[in-house]
């Protein structure tokens, strides 16, 4: 099939559901994933929540609360973003994820009623664990007819004349460079957390969907909002990222203390009320502050402790909550030495770990992103969750969105007509791959990971869950430095090109640097605090609400930031 | 959090082709190896095979994504059983193997595709690859 009709880069959960709806319009589809379908993104590590008011809920046969309407769903999460939202994309996510969720369930996916998230006012949304639910849209997917490419990893959106005609990038199987040609390209490559070390997410999110987009002239929205869950553990390094502190604590109702390395229960200078049960941004920005102060952890966390409660209290979590079993099994790990070091008395340092990326590629409500035959769902997008994220509401943006990208991305190439001769001239082709295959064909240079290891403490430092202007201006000139020094000096040592790590590591660093400076760029310009974007030199929350939107000067790598009021279409600040 | 671990350093044993003599490694403590913990006992597997590939051999293939034990990616025979690389410790002696040579690509890397009969452009399975 060349060209097809839609490539979707990236195979999560909006991914496919783009390809699902892509195929039932009927168009042949192409899924394109750096790793392995099924096997990678962010999905499989999904709690699992998804989003749905009650009254829809109880439609679809939940037993649920019937005064939770669309409406009370739509102002918690405008509410929870702090006005920062895209009423427009919230507004087709809340009245439009019912639906969704039935096609899934007819599907046979198993979908239960969920018990009441933080942030919702009331009892909402249901539950599929992720690798179910990345199993249920992988099935479907394939059932429905989708082809796919895996492990290629894909690097730049080939254009003609300003529109988007396929995509460029590596097959790291057999060391291929080669063009994908599509009259229509859906990205869906997820977020941009991998660029931060200390994170939950997983190893392949380094922002290369939202990069291929600026490139090819799309802008970035919000990149500076980054959801950071508090109190994940950073050490030892196999458990480095995971939450288990923070579920066994205060996510449970459970008053385990956060303490400095005085001893001082930090928390009561944020929300003396509240304290440790206060929201998760609040208690990832306190976190972060002790440790940009001065007073944290040997590893640059603070502590948790549970020394003040009786010492067996933690035997009884696995009665009180599903989250935990008996054997202390949670995720791929068994925890028993933890638990036991915190019967011991001891406390557990911890610290906020990236988690899920609130801003990027600004789409509309159909997904589309501007640069004709381009659309976008899913977390590589911006603007739905504004300054913060509510629990479940990622489930619901993904069905929502990716639905909506795939049928107009199948309706956009059924119109399509100029696809037979949109190829690239053999001149241009020769460039893009040249571009590509630089970091293997250089002697010597950069060593690519060494590299990406500089941008992650590069990452850590300045957009943290606290940021302020003179280390964001820091690291705003140590990017830049980065790009015009380093980048064109990537070079593989192993000259071998196919499975070779140097080289995909090189075209991750090649993706993640004009990531990272948007995100810079935006923090900076957004100079007052609001929802996860909190300044330490500039407390105040802003007077107006302002969009900030990232693009590329057009034939040139200079990024350019501008702010946009907010519309308040339908929901006001009051 | 593992007082009675004591492995500054580390032995491993790699076997990197189906009929070959593994490769052994000996690496430095994990702060000389820019890791940041105390003990390798501490360190995943993945996590010292991305130090071996960063830092030692740069020709070495694995596959890592969500590093606990979901995605089941880094699928590997460590002392003799078929685990997840990623949560699994390292320890001195260690003795890390392809999980199945039939479906070897690369190293550690086996064919592991969910969606290979609907596979485009796919490469199949090394043909060097003996029998299990």
């Amino acid at each position: 099939m060349n060209p097809w009709d839609v490539i979707v880069i990236g195979s999560g959960a909006a991914g496919l559901v783009a390809a699902w709806h892509a195929r039932a319009a009927g168009a042949d589809v192409l899924v394109v994933n750096k790793g392995l379908v099924g096997r990678s993104g962010a999905t499989i590590t999904s709690g699992g929540g998804i989003s749905v008011s009650g009254r829809t809920a109880i439609e679809l046969g939940f037993d649920a609360n019937p005064d939770d309407t669309d409406e009370a769903f739509f102002a918690d999460t405008i509410r929870s973003g702090s006005f920062l939202s895209d009423q427009r994309l919230v507004d087709a996510m809340v009245t439009g994820v019912g639906e969704e969720l039935r096609r899934l369930m007819a599907g046979g996916a198993k979908i239960t009623a969920h018990k009441h998230a933080p942030g919702h006012s009331s009892a909402r949304g249901v539950r599929i664990p992720g690798p179910s639910m990345q199993r249920a849209v992988t099935t479907a997917a394939l059932h429905a007819g989708a082809k796919f490419r895996e492990d290629f990893q894909s690097t730049e959106l080939l254009t003609r004349d300003g529109a988007v005609i396929g995509v460029a990038g590596l097959d790291r199987r057999t060391g291929e460079v080669e063009a994908l040609y599509g009259r229509t390209v859906v990205i869906a490559t997820g977020g941009a957390t991998s660029n931060w070390s200390l994170r939950t997410a997983p190893e392949e999110l380094s922002g290369d969907g939202h990069a291929m987009a600026l490139a090819a002239g799309a802008e970035l929205i919000e990149m500076e909002m980054l959801q950071f869950l508090p109190c994940c553990l950073v050490a030892p390094d196999m458990w480095r990222g995971l939450q288990f502190p923070w579920i066994l604590g205060p996510q449970s109702g459970v008053r385990a203390w956060l303490l400095n390395r005085y001893g001082e229960r930090f928390m009561a200078r944020w929300d003396p009320e509240r304290m440790e049960l206060s929201t998760r941004d609040v208690v990832a920005a306190a976190s972060a502050a002790e440790v940009i102060e001065g007073r944290g952890s040997p590893n640059g966390g603070v502590y948790l402790s549970w020394a003040h409660l009786p010492r067996d209290i933690v035997d009884n979590f696995p009665k009180w909550t599903r989250s935990f079993s008996a054997d202390w099994r949670w995720e791929g790990f068994d925890m028993t030495p933890l638990v036991e070091h915190i019967r011991a008395g001891h406390a557990v340092e911890v610290a906020p770990a990236a988690h899920f990326s609130l801003g990027g590629i600004r789409v509309d409500a159909d997904g589309f992103t501007g640069v004709p035959n381009l659309y976008a769902c899913g977390e590589v997008t911006g603007g739905v969750h504004g300054g913060n994220r509510l629990s479940g509401n990622a489930g619901a943006q993904v069905l929502v969105q990716g639905k909506a990208a795939g049928r107009a991305a199948a309706a956009r190439a059924q119109k399509e007509t100029r696809a037979a001769a949109a190829h690239l001239a053999d001149e241009a082709w020769r460039a893009v791959q040249a571009r590509i295959q630089s970091p293997l064909h250089r002697k010597e240079g950069a060593v690519p990971g060494d590299v990406k290891r500089r941008l992650g403490q590069l990452v850590d430092n300045a957009l943290g869950a606290i940021r302020n202007g003179v280390t964001l201006e820091k690291a705003l000139s140590e990017i830049r430095t980065i790009a015009r020094d380093d980048l064109a000096q990537l070079a593989c040592r192993n000259r071998e090109a196919a499975w070779n790590r140097d080289w995909s590591d090189a075209l991750e660093c090649l993706a993640a640097v004009p990531v990272i400076e948007s995100a810079l760029l935006s923090a900076l310009a957004r100079s007052s605090s609001i929802g996860a974007h909190q300044r330490q030199d500039a407390r105040d929350a802003p007077t107006v609400r302002e969009h900030g939107l990232i693009s590329l000067k057009s034939g040139s790598a200079t990024l350019t930031h501008r702010a946009q009021p907010v519309e308040f279409s339908i929901l006001s600040p009051a | 959090m593992n007082p009675n671990h004591s492995t500054p350093t580390l032995i491993i044993h790699l076997n990197r082709t189906p009929d070959g003599v593994p490769h052994t490694y000996m690496l430095p403590s994990p702060s000389e190896a820019g890791i940041g913990a105390n003990d390798w006992a501490d360190v995943s597997v993945s996590g010292a095979l991305q130090y071996l590939q960063r830092a030692v051999d740069p020709t070495l293939a694995f596959s890592l994504s969500c590093r606990r034990g979901l995605c089941n990616v880094c699928a590997m025979r460590i002392d003799g059983v078929v685990t997840t690389a990623c949560t699994t410790p390292v320890h001195d002696g260690i003795v890390i193997e392809p999980a199945r040579s039939k479906l070897l690509l690369r190293d550690t890397v086996i064919e592991l595709s969910l969606v290979r009969h609907a596979r485009i452009g796919a490469s199949v399975p090394s043909a060097t690859a003996t029998e299990d």
